[in-house]
């Protein structure tokens, strides 16, 4: 294990590094002709989340990539609350013109999943391209010595009688929480969840000891897995990422679940001008391929797993997630709307 | 340190181009502060972009000086015509608008340039000298049940603040309180109190609340007072402090000082909770409890000294361990991350210089504060000469802008009327507007670090009596509350 965090931690940068290099854009048309002058103004994005976090930075950066490819500058419109309800309502009132798009995450198709009057980011919006996908990962601290890998982690929590923590955001019916219902099932121990919503309180209490782990995505912790802070125990994917080859997987730690995956992307009302929505996906999955973009992603961990998908791929992904989630939210006896 | 001070300094001021830099972020941090809803977040925003084309150092410079000045800005408005900035200047407003209202407005914005100073400073030097010891202590010792411990304790002397009695003093913090559960709870995220509203579900905004609370209600005070021919403008006083004043609460600085250091360090807190708890240690040593909110020079010191404190502490986080405080200072973590740096401990090895002239921009950042603010105040202070007819819309207009834009919801704007309405009916009837705020403001920390303190102690709640600090805070805010509880019977039976 320490490898990963020793020569590892080279080459993930290699990986990462050559990944970029390689990257060759999906999206070929380098320019498109603007639909009857469309765009003739600046565009509005609503943001369901805060400026700081992991939506805002992304939503930042492709408004500067989209920008920089045409011209058009794109007014951020921050709307946090509600676990991202919020910003959903007030894109879903403002005029679908085209002008106006959404950056939304994994948690508008849980929401749906959970209750069906809630738009369904696949059919009730157009999703012109989904620019991150990761993968989850359970963390612990690097100088922890009561366990040191993935089977004794779990041994030690059995022990514990249900008293062992881990640190996530464990909103009803979240990403997280319905992840780690796969993994206690599977695994049969008992652990207690600690839902903290912002990021610094939640690896504080890993670094400081207050929990015994911590479930959160590669990129959000990449300073402390550079800083050898923390280290990753198991990934919740289908196979390695070359970034983290000494991590086994949760299948190959014999949990047989469909891994769920964290995503964002932008989104634009179905009911817009077709001629102005294709314009939109050309301008947002041509921004994906420009250079700003694709370093962004790439210090964001986002390049460790392809993290694009143009509309089709999107409502693929989405569609796959809301099925995955509602027979959950069934299994976990929630009253699925 | 010293050695290190000297040439962070040096490459601060050997460069025309950085210091302009440094200029900008001093003047650009008081003006965003100052005005309400325009905060020092949104000049953050707005510069977050161009910060790419700066060197490293001057881009997390330029956030760091923001975070200095942006947070004594907001002091002013609240002093002047009780409209806090920001949150953490809304309990500058519980005493500073009432000396405004005694014709000692010179005396609390002076104390309120100094004090920020005094703060900002002494918490920079603190930072200097012990970032990495410091941010490894309280992460390791200051968990949920802790900082739930501290706001319970915080919360224990709110009912002295401002009110008629102390039942009354009591049923404003519960107000408070109320008001703080309404939106997701903080840990299942369910919704409460929405009444089917989505906006609703996000809670009650701190802005909105607290610019309804303050500016809408003490609108329509004196606009009763205009109609019933009682009102009389506030003095325009140029006096400040004096030096036997500011030595006479040299006590109160330094618990101040302490008070909101503690706060900054702690991951996630920050100065709003700093300037509260200074607020309310405040209250809980004064012999005058009872002076509080009517225009107390302590008041505008404990929480001015405080929040500026608490800048240099949430640095510590940020910069030892990669753990911003709030949301500026999250912002600076992308600003690193631009430079394809990160903050944390590795910062500290491979760009010491960087650290350095942030450390240095801090200090000058809050001694800046003293030399404009003490330049500029006697200017500001003519603003109380605009009379009322023209100044109340005016404050309306700005209340109104700064409740839609933090969050571009016409439901704030509704929440800020209905604030009013509600404080001014409030304070007809002798109930605190600070002890509503202080339980709202202190409610949402204090709810969310409670549930996260349960879910980590099993549910038990004898486990927070296990915990040293939280034990000895817990012990300490029971006893308060039990001695207000004596004196409020006491007082019933003397007034029987």
């Amino acid at each position: 294990m320490n490898r990963l965090l020793g020569t590892s931690i080279v080459s993930m940068f290699l990986v990462a590094g050559s990944a970029a290099t390689a990257f060759e854009c999906k999206r070929s048309e380098a320019s498109f002709d603007k639909p009857g002058g469309f765009p003739e103004r600046a565009l509005t994005m609503i943001v369901p989340y805060g400026p700081a976090g992991g939506s805002g930075q992304v939503a930042a950066a492709m408004a500067e990539a989209v920008t920089e490819l045409t011209g058009i500058p794109i007014n951020r419109d921050h709307k946090p609350g509600g676990s991202g309800t919020v910003g959903m309502t007030a894109y879903m009132a403002a005029p679908a013109d085209g002008y106006n798009v959404l950056e939304h995450i994994d948690d508008a198709s849980s929401a749906h999943a959970l209750d069906s009057s809630v738009p369904n980011p696949a059919s009730d919006l157009i999703p012109l391209v989904t620019s991150q996908v990761t993968f989850s990962q359970i963390y612990i601290r690097t100088n922890e010595t009561r366990y040191t890998d993935w089977p004794s982690f779990v041994e030690w929590v059995k022990a514990q009688d249900g008293k062992a923590t881990i640190a996530n955001v464990s909103k009803e019916g979240s990403m997280e929480r319905v992840t780690m219902r796969f993994i206690t099932d599977a695994t049969g121990m008992s652990i207690q969840q600690i839902s903290f919503d912002k990021g610094a309180p939640r690896y504080g209490a890993l670094l400081g000891g207050q929990v015994d782990a911590l479930f959160e995505q590669p990129g959000d912790v990449r300073n402390f897995l550079d800083a050898k802070q923390f280290k990753p125990i198991l990934t919740i994917f289908d196979e390695r990422p070359g970034a983290f080859a000494d991590t086994p997987t949760h299948r190959e730690m014999g949990m047989d679940f469909d891994p769920l995956l964290r995503f964002r992307g932008f989104y634009v009302h179905a009911d817009a001008p077709a001629d102005r929505v294709e314009w939109l996906q050309w301008a947002f999955q041509r921004g994906y391929c420009e250079d700003s973009y694709q370093a962004f992603n790439e210090s964001k961990f986002m390049t460790v797993i392809d993290s694009y998908r143009d509309t089709d791929g999107s409502k693929e992904l989405i569609t796959r997630s809301i099925n995955q989630y509602r027979d959950v939210y069934k299994a976990m006896g929630l009253d699925v709307k | 340190m010293i050695d290190n001070f000297l040439a962070g300094s040096a490459a601060l001021f050997g460069d025309p181009f950085t210091i302009g830099v440094f200029i900008f972020g001093v003047i650009g941090g008081m003006l965003f502060g100052a005005i309400p809803g325009v905060s020092m977040l949104t000049l953050a925003a707005i510069l977050l972009p161009f910060t790419a084309s700066l060197e490293p150092a001057q881009g997390v410079m330029l956030f760091a000086v923001i975070y200095c000045t942006g947070t004594y800005g907001g002091a002013i408005t609240a002093i002047l015509f009780n409209i806090p900035g920001a949150p953490e200047n809304a309990p500058t407003a519980f005493d500073g608008y009432p000396m405004t209202q005694n014709g000692e407005s010179g005396k609390a914005v002076g104390a309120a340039v100094l004090c920020s100073a005094i703060g900002g400073v002494a918490s920079a030097l603190i930072m200097m000298a012990a970032t990495e010891p410091l941010a490894n202590w309280a992460i390791r010792n200051i968990g949920p049940p802790e900082i739930f411990a501290l706001v319970f304790f915080g919360l224990a002397v709110a009912s002295s603040v401002g009110a008629r009695t102390i039942w009354k003093g009591w049923m404003s913090v519960l107000i408070g309180l109320l008001i703080a559960t309404i939106g997701q709870d903080p840990v299942g995220g369910i919704n409460r109190y929405n009444f089917g509203l989505t906006d609703l579900a996000a809670g009650i905004a701190f802005v909105p609340a607290i610019l309804g609370f303050f500016a809408v209600s003490e609108i329509f005070v004196q606009a009763e007072k205009k109609a019933s021919g009682k009102y009389k403008a506030p003095k325009l006083s140029m006096t400040f402090p004096t030096w036997l004043e500011l030595w006479m609460h040299k006590l109160a600085v330094l618990r101040s000082i302490l008070v909101g250091f503690f706060c900054g360090i702690l991951p996630g807190i920050g100065a709003t909770l700093a300037a509260f708890m200074s607020y309310g240690e405040a209250v809980r040593w004064s012999k005058n409890r009872e002076e509080f909110g009517k225009g107390k020079l302590e008041g505008v010191i404990s929480a001015e000294t405080a929040n500026n404190a608490a800048t240099g502490a949430a640095m510590i986080p940020l910069l030892a361990l990669g753990l911003p405080g709030g949301a500026l200072t999250a912002m600076m973590v992308a600003v690193f991350q631009m430079h394809d740096l990160q903050p944390g401990p590795l910062v500290f090895m491979l760009s010491p210089d960087l650290i350095w002239i942030v450390f240095a921009a801090m200090f000058y950042a809050n001694l800046s504060i003293l030399i404009i603010g003490l330049v500029e105040t006697k200017t500001i202070l003519n603003l109380l000469k605009i009379p009322f007819q023209f100044l109340a819309p005016l404050i309306l207009m700005l209340a109104t802008v700064g409740a839609y834009i933090s969050r571009g919801l016409v439901l704030d704007v509704m929440v800020m009327f209905l604030a009013g309405i509600i404080g001014y009916l409030l304070r007809r009837s002798g109930f605190s507007i600070p002890g509503i705020v202080l339980g709202l403001i202190l409610g949402k920390i204090g709810e969310q670090n409670f549930a996260q303190g349960m879910q980590m102690v099993h549910y038990d709640l004898g486990a927070y009596l296990s915990r040293p600090i939280c034990a000895i805070l817990i012990v300490l805010g029971t006893l308060t509350l039990l001695s207000s509880a004596y004196r409020a019977f006491a007082t019933s039976q003397k007034s029987v």
